[in-house]
């Protein structure tokens, strides 16, 4: 038995779908070479094969947008990979043991790289082992931990207080197995709504991160690239800034409807509306 | 079902359980609020044992305590013979095993996502007992279908929750069922029905109750003794139809004069 | 004072009350009993202009001479906690956590354009009314200071704060200890104009009210004077829930209906009941109408 699609879950799944479809598809198929620089197609006006234009040497403004929603997809799968694994745990340890000195150590150290910004510390990873898209998904996966272990501690904070853990304690299940079999999975849609909005933030960062020169190396073609690229041609050729910008923002907001969608999609209690008399 | 057969089952003696509220000031710690003073209390094989209290009585502090949930400031709790206070949790199991707990309010006892199959066989799983055919014996045993084991506990209606909550609580074959307001949080209407179901398996499965209520006239029906709860403290006890009929402490009275009946009226 | 006809409820396709008739002459006080999902709070809802999202309500319901259904909210919004007001069952969630309880008792009284300055006195002189003792301390704490029966009477003075015609209450008690109970039953029955008082506890309802509605699957099965009702009941539900509702001694089996109450929408058709009745016969497909001057019922084959 499922719950009924959302509108938000369909636009985001669709949002979502197009930015995987045109990465799947870029591994056998762009319409042009993304990196190939034309000198005669500088500029090229959209049409006669070249869906979008070209930008300023001469590249496929369509075709760079499709390897650039491999690299996308890439950093934020790698971003929120490490936030996730390493966050949820520490969350939840935190959460199951919420007086103990563990906790406060976890909480305490969390606050601290919280408070760090995640572009600064991109920047210095990027200024100690060299700018590139591995640096920049490090630095924002490192920086995402603090607000996962965040959600996971409030969100099992809450279920170990359930009286289905009490009932677990009494029938003689010891904290791992509580961990596993309860607490992960009634905390599981939470982590999921985290998951793509921090996704949502780490195409942002990475973005920035490309248009500030410490993410994505050229010729690899970046979203974030490709609007810092056309920044200079902002005004006589706006298409090369409004096709990138239009990626990122669709992109985020399908991650984000995504995840709003999901947490409703997933939760049983409200898989069936019950009309209480 | 003869009373205070042989050795009693649990004893317990001065136990006092002090919480210390948040502290909300840096110089002083949390102030410290008693929620139960010297309470002892024994509870014999075979007994029907109903402890009666209002909230903020410290039945449920109590109870935590009683099924090794909990730990007492002071005082010890012997279970079969052998203290359970102070032991961790891997030295509990022959606690677990021998004692199960029905709750008060069988949707939020039942993780939501988990199936049926599962909860009941939690205890079994936990305990490393084999687990066999013995989730489909438990479902007959409290009335449910077979196909039950399947499904996941919202798309039951709140007395089938019970029963399977019922279930799960007797997988391990535990000697002493406790029993939290099994039926307060039910319709009237299926309340009889677990009620009946309780007194039919505590008397085929020749199973120790320890039954706990708001309400005197519930536990009169269940039980043969009672402890009556009040701020702490259990302020009188005896066998249930003494202090039913004649009530000796003024919070027993209050109790009593208190409960809506339907018999004044008709 | 209150006139409800024919109220119909429903959620999309599902029917969640049917065809529900009842009035309550001034000074009146009516019970309407039912299980979960009966349809009683969705009645009360209905009436209050509170439905959830997705929830409608047909038929005529008039206080005084205003209509209650199929009216613009903005119009029963007037009314609300001024003509009438409601009582809910959880006190903790009805009190907003951060105003002092006798600035909320003032605000109902200010929103129907009393002067503040009066309503502010006049906070303190309902507290002191639900008998709150030192009603001027009470009026300047938060609702997190006080005990679950102390804000059950804080909502009863916001209830009661505008002098409305007619009271209803739903489930006030379940959520107190009996003892404090019995002392809030006490007070409604004292202090309410006319009462409609929602419950599923039968000997709660007894020392309350007058008359009483009983409802089960959406319907009116059964109505008439309390004592006659729960001395002779007629349906064969409420002969069953009466029934269920007294203890019998120890060793003895109890009472039950069979079966269990059906999710909305999954009742049978024609009488609602017929699906755990023990006396059900192919008669009951059709439904039975809601017959009978002062103590009706809606079953063919009625108790003696």
């Amino acid at each position: 038995m499922r719950g009924r699609m959302n509108a938000g879950l369909l636009v985001g799944g669709v949002l979502v779908g197009m930015v995987v479809l045109a990465a799947l598809v870029s591994f056998f198929w762009t319409p042009h070479d993304p990196t190939l620089v034309d000198a005669a197609g500088k500029l090229r006006e959209p049409g006669d094969g070249y869906l979008l234009g070209a930008d300023k040497f001469g590249r496929d403004t369509f075709s760079q947008l499709m390897v650039g929603a491999r690299t996308t997809l890439y950093v934020g799968i790698v971003a929120v990979g490490i936030a996730a694994v390493v966050g949820t745990p520490l969350g939840m340890a935190a959460g199951m043991t919420p007086r103990g000195w563990l906790s406060e150590l976890i909480m305490r150290v969390n606050d601290l790289v919280f408070a760090f910004p995640a572009l600064l510390l991109a920047v210095m990873l990027g200024a100690v082992y060299g700018a590139g898209t591995l640096t920049a998904m490090i630095a924002i996966g490192v920086a995402t931990v603090p607000a996962f272990a965040r959600v996971a501690r409030a969100a099992t904070l809450q279920v170990m207080v359930t009286d289905y853990v009490l009932a677990a304690r009494a029938a003689g299940r010891r904290r791992p197995a509580i961990a596993f079999r309860h607490v992960l999975p009634n905390i599981g849609s939470v982590l999921i709504v985290q998951a793509s909005v921090s996704f949502a933030i780490a195409i942002l960062a990475e973005a920035a991160l490309s248009f500030l020169g410490f993410g994505t190396r050229p010729p690899t073609p970046s979203w974030g690239r490709m609007l810092q690229e056309s920044q200079e041609l902002l005004f006589s050729t706006p298409r090369l800034a409004l096709w990138p910008g239009l990626a990122i923002a669709l992109a985020v907001l399908g991650f984000n409807l995504l995840g709003d969608g999901l947490r409703d999609f997933l939760d049983p209690k409200l898989r069936r509306i019950r009309a209480e008399g | 079902m003869p009373s205070h057969a042989g050795t009693p089952l649990i004893e317990a003696r001065g136990l006092t359980r002090v919480y210390h509220r948040p502290r909300s000031s840096l110089t002083k710690p949390g102030a410290a609020v008693e929620a139960l003073r010297e309470v002892s209390l024994t509870v014999g094989r075979g007994e029907r044992y109903g402890i009666v209290g209002e909230s903020g009585s410290g039945k449920s502090t109590l109870l935590r305590l009683l099924c090794g949930l909990d730990r007492p400031t002071s005082g010890s709790i012997r279970f079969d013979g052998r203290e359970i206070t102070g032991l961790p949790e891997r030295r509990l199991r022959f606690l677990r095993e021998n004692l199960q707990i029905v709750f008060q309010d069988p949707m939020s006892s039942l993780d939501p996502r988990m199936r049926v199959r599962d909860l009941v066989a939690e205890p079994l799983v936990a305990l490393g007992l084999p687990v066999g055919g013995r989730v489909a014996e438990l479902l007959e045993a409290v009335g449910l279908p077979a196909e039950a084991a399947e499904r996941y506990p919202h798309q039951f209606s709140g007395g089938q929750r019970q029963r399977i909550a019922i279930a799960r609580a007797l997988a391990p074959r535990p000697k002493v069922l406790v029993a939290d307001e099994p039926v307060s949080a039910l319709d009237v209407s299926v309340r009889g029905q677990i009620l009946n179901l309780l007194a039919d398996l505590v008397d085929e499965l020749g199973l120790t109750l320890v039954f706990v209520s708001h309400d005197l006239s519930v536990v009169r029906h269940v039980c043969e003794t009672v402890a009556v709860m009040s701020a702490g403290e259990i302020v009188e006890t005896g066998p249930v139809d003494d202090v039913w009929a004649a009530p000796a402490h003024p919070y027993t009275r209050a109790l009593l004069a208190a409960v809506p009946t339907l018999e004044g009226l008709l | 004072m209150l006139k409800v006809d024919g109220l119909t409820v429903r959620a999309g396709s599902v029917e969640l009350v049917h065809d529900v008739s009842f009035a309550i002459g001034p000074g009146e006080r009516v019970g309407l009993i039912g299980e979960s999902g009966s349809g009683k709070s969705l009645t009360a809802l209905s009436l209050m202009g509170l439905l959830p999202e997705g929830v409608a309500a047909s038929g005529t319901a008039r206080l005084g001479d205003r209509d209650l259904v199929g009216v613009p909210e903005s119009r029963i919004k007037e009314l609300r906690g001024r003509e009438m007001s409601m009582v809910f069952q959880e006190p903790m969630t009805a009190l907003n956590p951060l105003m002092r309880v006798g600035a909320q008792v003032a605000e109902v009284m200010t929103l129907h354009g009393r002067a503040r300055r009066e309503a502010r006195a006049r906070a303190v002189e309902l507290l002191e009314r639900v008998r709150l003792s030192e009603p001027a301390q009470i009026a300047r704490a938060y609702p997190h200071q006080l005990s679950g029966g102390q804000r059950q009477r804080v909502m009863l003075a916001i209830a009661l704060a505008n002098e409305p015609g007619l009271l209803i209450c739903d489930e006030p008690t379940t959520a107190l200890d009996v003892t404090v109970q019995k002392q809030m039953l006490e007070l409604i029955a004292e202090v309410a104009p006319a009462l409609l008082f929602i419950t599923h506890d039968l000997a709660v309802v007894a020392s309350v009210c007058e008359r009483v509605l009983v409802m089960y699957g959406g319907r009116v099965v059964e109505s008439g004077p309390i004592r006659e009702v729960f001395a002779r009941p007629r349906h064969r539900y409420t002969e069953g829930l009466l029934a269920a509702s007294k203890l019998t001694p120890r060793g003895t089996r109890l009472p039950t209906i069979s079966g269990s109450v059906p999710p909305a929408g999954r009742f049978p058709d024609g009488c609602v009941f017929r699906n755990r009745c023990p006396h059900a016969t192919p008669a009951c497909e059709t439904a039975p109408e809601l017959t009978g001057d002062g103590h009706a019922f809606a079953c063919w084959h009625p108790a003696d």
